[in-house]
């Protein structure tokens, strides 16, 4: 989900580490270093650490990734929406689709089927979507609750 | 005095209206007591009712969109609760709201994805309003179990484990049956040998 925050938003690296400091989260998420650090306990990344976050740290990110999703709820909104142009959604898709590949390549493990799957152009599409129909339940201060409920479920 | 709580989005407004409730001294900004409230959608019926139907519409919505973020939609209220929501195909939702008047259909609405974000969008907004000071006993987000997770684990994967628990089992019964059985052992002591030397 943060790299479909940085697909649909070119600074979203940097948005991330603002809105940190904005909700009081500057010990946990002061620096790109501290932010990368915690972005590295995702197994599928190309470059792993190992060990779990703390949990004081996963709520931060958790916290920053509604903010993110709330602050970007317009674009996430035009996606899902029935009532757009075809055309103009399928170019909306295809625009996120690339930029969510390009960032894909660059720092997630390609042998993982689950990144694999994301980069499969047809049948990633449905996962694709589900990332951005579960960013926009999640935005705002409402969703804190639901998506850490979700990183918690039985499968994850 | 009476208050006004509006929250917008795109494809919909929530108005609440009510009063403090002055009993428990709450102060002049804040709504202990709901008197009324509408839903405006765009292009579709405006909702209106009582607080209980908008408790039912918060408790009904709210889980179904936790449910909606882990990949596993499943239909949240049953045909004798007041409002029920379901999935309708891809991307598609179907809110049933049940009239409390006698013989009255229910009225039938059809959610896009980004409608409904928007309508958990207002209702968030609601509820973490701090003005609305009245307790909405919503469950509290659950991580989902395995078994309800059922749909978005692949079949294969969710068949791997008892298939091969029956092969285990299958296996050890056959090699079990085709182990030869023990000889008995007869009764009698062996004869005993004398070392004579020679």
């Amino acid at each position: 989900m943060l790299l479909c925050a940085e697909a649909l938003d070119l600074n979203g690296a940097e948005a991330m580490l603002w809105l940190g400091q904005d909700l009081g989260l500057g010990d946990r998420l002061g620096s790109r270093v501290d932010l990368w650090k915690h972005r590295c306990h995702n197994p599928l990344r190309r470059h792993v650490r190992r060990g779990g976050l703390e949990p004081d740290a996963s709520d931060a990110m958790i916290r920053v990734l509604c903010s993110q999703a709330d602050r970007l709820y317009p674009l996430l909104r035009a996606l899902l929406s029935s009532a757009e142009a075809p055309e103009i959604s399928r170019q909306r898709w295809g625009l996120f689709q690339e930029r969510l590949v390009e960032l894909l390549r660059e720092r997630m493990n390609l042998r993982r089927v689950a990144v694999q799957r994301l980069l499969d152009p047809e049948g990633g599409a449905a996962q694709r979507r589900q990332l951005i129909r579960a960013m926009a339940l999640a935005a705002g201060h409402g969703g804190f609750d639901r998506l850490k409920a979700s990183l918690m479920d039985a499968a994850a | 005095m009476k208050q006004t709580l509006r929250f917008d989005q795109i494809s919909c407004r929530l108005q609440v209206e009510g009063v403090p409730d002055v009993s428990t001294g709450q102060g002049d900004n804040a709504i202990g007591i709901i008197t009324g409230w509408n839903l405006q959608w765009a292009g579709r019926p405006e909702l209106e009712g009582k607080k209980e139907h908008l408790l039912a519409l918060i408790q009904t919505v709210l889980p179904y969109a936790r449910r909606l973020i882990s990949d596993a939609a499943a239909p949240v209220g049953n045909t004798t609760d007041p409002v029920e929501l379901q999935p309708a195909g891809a991307g598609s939702h179907r809110l049933l709201l049940r009239s409390s008047q006698p013989d009255t259909p229910p009225l039938e609405v059809q959610l896009d994805d980004a409608e409904l974000a928007d309508l958990v969008r207002v209702l968030d907004q609601l509820r973490t309003d701090p003005r609305l000071q009245l307790s909405l006993d919503l469950p509290p987000a659950r991580p989902l179990r395995a078994r309800e997770l059922g749909g978005r684990i692949p079949k294969r994967q969710r068949l791997a484990a008892p298939a091969a628990a029956v092969l285990v089992l299958a296996v050890t019964g056959t090699a079990s049956l085709l182990w030869p059985t023990p000889r008995p052992q007869s009764n009698q002591p062996a004869p005993a040998k004398l070392n004579v030397p020679r």
